[in-house]
């Protein structure tokens, strides 16, 4: 019996992972549905509350670093638990979707709001000084030097944390939510065949990850900034 | 501790002594292995050899695009490796710090890696003209320029791996995380002569969350600090 | 004449022993039964692995009181516990010969096959599915399907009510397959633990729970705001999980599993685990000298679809 291990390397079984095509595919859709709106969402938090904090703006900044602190400090998966269990006792009842894609937008956006501010902050403010010569107000100014220009920067930083918002799909799992790695996880339970159901998922994420990554590396080149700046 | 109701002060004392020293012990065994690992790898990585280079940019990128709670769950459930009579399985907890310590040293790897490419050629040259070979010159003057500004990200890594350590709550370790979750379920059940509010689960999973927090919070400003520090 | 007779009453009272030896005293008190037998029962050779190493290991649950969890200090406790102590004291002569790894519904069986552990008693129902994979000890406890419903529900007849609902249970549990094969309309959600299916009962994230009796019957009488349902179904025994062709460990364990039900132990036991207003109500569900658990083998019950 002990002799399976050799026995399954030279027999990976293409049948487990073809038979299973359809729970795999459906698992994707899942794990592709948070993942996008994590990655989107997260976006938008980051942005914004960014703007907040690079701007210094009063109440508003205190809010997000508490709330960028809070959430840096402690583990994603945590958080995910805190929101699917320990929210309803506040009268807060989120079916599992709205939990999946919350927790990894709270969780991406408190990341984002520290790419984007760096990013921000780290545009010369000559810039910025040019736009308001040129007679734009605080908001215009932000919109046509601050944000393009601190976006550029900031966007190897952005695009990893948005991989890892699409990554962190895999602890959604906890809550039962079907995507990739509990299908596989599920697959491997009851087939036993654990390395055909995990290289198939490693596929999967590898193929997510390496395509977004080739993305920034695309996108880096592309609307790299002139060096003079 | 003056305001912890009774019902709680049992539980927070068994998170405490059977779940954090857990998580403590994982995270010290996967920084050690990231770092001695990833510094390996990440010196290696600079040499002009490119099967060598291609190879440990495989280990790297298959290691940080996986997520860790995938490479975790393979260790786990991998069958029994056996030869003769030698028995290989990892439990929970080596599955836990294995897949971890994969992870820590590619990451560790990447960050060597651009620390050592950051030193500017001239301190290769002057150390080389110096009469230093390879192994010195790494030894005596890459290597410790490279590793202070390698502190404050490792300072940022020790973070995320005490926070990744609560992966190792789905293979069931009984770390932090997975204390409370028990305890939780012990109070929900209301079978094992616990009482409890109904409240409890918002302010165990909310202990959790300030346990890491009391944890990571230092540290991340420590590892701003360095990085002020370094700039200079 | 008074030969016949003499030779008749011997005769007799022969075979009464014969009769009370093999099918056991059923009239006299259980104190008169226990002294007839010997503390420990005549078991069969320990296997080897488990003989060799000192001390068992064995998977439990950790997150199903009053079956399988942990205390505040730590110690594993339960039903499923003592019945594994119990093993230990009769295979070490101590009760804490015996490492114990903590397991899920879903991942048990995993556990027990990847060799991590020499066998689980984790509220392992029989299920013919089931016993392709694994072997089954004799049964040693019974438990039957319950549902946990808030109090304004009613349920009435399982087909007509469960189309259309939402419904919680563990992952990889009997009722998982039972709910997949026999209620195709209603939706079914996995939680990680039981207490995880209560909290969704509570938080309206799910219309209700199926689960064993003994555990919701605990949660019922706890919390004012849930209530079970009056629908008893797949009334299974639970067995020991075994790995398919240990013959030793199954002749091992079935005979200490035999010698415990001889013993009543099974009852001492749940009344060491299990809260005294709920003894009268479980009582029959303990293997006992008076009560013998059998596995449906004729018709496996999670193909049976209520109508």
């Amino acid at each position: 019996m002990f002799d399976r291990s050799v026995h399954i390397l030279a027999s990976f079984e293409w049948s487990v992972i073809w038979d299973n095509r359809g729970l795999f595919w459906d698992g994707f859709k899942h794990t592709i549905k948070a993942g996008a709106l994590g990655f989107v969402l997260a976006y938008v938090v980051g942005l914004v509350l960014g703007a907040v904090r690079a701007h210094r703006i009063p109440v508003l900044n205190q809010v997000a670093v508490t709330y960028v602190e809070l959430i840096r400090n402690t583990p994603i998966l945590v958080q995910i638990i805190f929101l699917y269990y320990g929210l309803p006792v506040l009268g807060v009842h989120l079916e599992t979707f709205t939990v999946a894609w919350l927790s990894i937008t709270i969780w991406g956006g408190a990341f984002m709001t520290e790419n984007f501010r760096a990013g921000f902050e780290a545009v010369p403010p000559r810039l910025r000084e040019a736009g308001y010569a040129l007679g734009f107000t605080p908001l215009k100014a932000f919109l046509n030097v601050t944000l393009p220009i601190g976006g550029r920067i900031a966007l190897p930083s952005t695009i990893n944390t948005a991989i890892s918002v699409v990554k962190n799909t895999s602890l959604l799992l906890i809550i039962g939510y079907p995507e990739l790695t509990y299908v596989a996880n599920s697959i491997q339970s009851n087939t036993f065949r654990v390395f055909e159901a995990f290289s198939a998922l490693a596929v999967c994420y590898l193929t997510i990850v390496w395509a977004l990554s080739a993305l920034i590396r695309f996108l880096e080149a592309r609307l790299a900034l002139p060096e003079a700046l | 501790m003056p305001l912890v109701p009774d019902w709680f002060r049992p539980v927070a004392e068994y998170m405490l002594r059977e779940g954090l020293p857990e998580t403590l012990r994982i995270a010290a065994i996967a920084l050690v292995a990231s770092v001695a690992i990833g510094l390996t790898l990440g010196t290696l990585m600079t040499i002009r050899f490119f099967p060598l280079r291609w190879l440990i940019r495989f280990y790297v990128e298959v290691w940080r695009g996986l997520p860790i709670l995938v490479t975790v769950l393979f260790i786990y459930w991998l069958p029994a490796y056996d030869i003769g009579s030698f028995h290989l399985q990892l439990n929970a907890y080596q599955s836990a710090a294995l897949g971890l310590s994969l992870w820590g040293s590619a990451q560790v790897a990447e960050a060597t890696r651009g620390a050592v490419q950051s030193i500017p050629k001239e301190q290769h040259e002057a150390a080389a003209a110096l009469g230093f070979g390879w192994i010195g010159r790494h030894r005596f003057v890459i290597l410790p320029q490279a590793t202070r500004r390698l502190l404050p990200p490792m300072v940022g890594l020790l973070v995320n791996i005490i926070q990744n350590t609560t992966i190792a709550f789905v293979i069931g370790v009984n770390e932090f995380l997975q204390a409370g979750t028990r305890q939780f379920e012990n109070v929900t059940s209301g079978l094992t002569g616990q009482v409890a509010p109904s409240y409890a689960p918002f302010m165990i999973f909310g202990f959790v969350m300030l346990g890491f927090f009391v944890i990571c919070f230092p540290l991340t400003r420590l590892a701003a600090y360095l990085e002020k520090r370094l700039v200079v | 004449m008074k030969r016949i007779v003499v030779l008749t009453i011997v005769f007799g009272l022969v075979v009464t022993a014969a009769v009370a030896a093999t099918f056991g005293t059923a009239a006299p008190s259980r104190g008169v039964a226990q002294a007839t037998l010997p503390a420990k029962p005549k078991l069969p050779p320990l296997p080897a692995a488990v003989k060799a190493r000192g001390k068992w290991q064995i998977g439990v649950k950790c997150d199903t009181p009053p079956f399988g969890w942990q205390d505040t200090s730590g110690r594993n406790r339960g039903y499923d516990v003592e019945v594994a102590r119990q093993f230990a004291r009769w295979a070490f002569g101590s009760a804490s010969k015996v490492d114990f790894t903590c397991v899920t519904t879903a991942s048990r069986i995993g556990t027990l096959t990847s060799g991590r552990v020499d066998i689980i008693i984790s509220t392992l129902t029989w299920t013919a599915d089931r016993e392709k994979v694994i072997d089954f000890s004799v049964p040693y406890y019974n438990a039957a399907g319950r549902l946990l419903v808030k109090n304004d529900v009613t349920v009435g007849k399982l087909a007509t009510w469960m189309p259309g609902k939402k419904l919680v249970s563990t992952s990889g549990s009997i009722y998982d397959r039972w709910i997949k094969n026999c209620f195709k309309n209603t939706s079914f959600q996995v939680v990680s633990s039981p207490a995880a299916g209560v909290l969704a009962v509570k938080n309206d994230q799910a219309d209700a729970m199926m689960y064993d009796d003994a555990f919701l019957v605990g949660v019922a009488a706890n919390d004012s705001s849930l209530k079970l349902a009056s629908n008893v179904f797949l009334k299974v025994p639970w067995g020991v999980g075994i790995r398919k062709g240990e013959t030793d460990m199954k002749r091992w364990v079935d005979a200490s599993v035999r010698g415990m039900r001889a013993r009543d132990m099974f009852w001492s036991i749940l009344k060491r685990t299990i809260p005294r207003r709920f003894w009268k109500g479980f009582k029959v569900n303990a293997p006992s000298p008076k009560i013998k658990l059998q596995y449906p083998r004729a018709s496996p019950p999670e193909n049976n679809c209520p109508s």
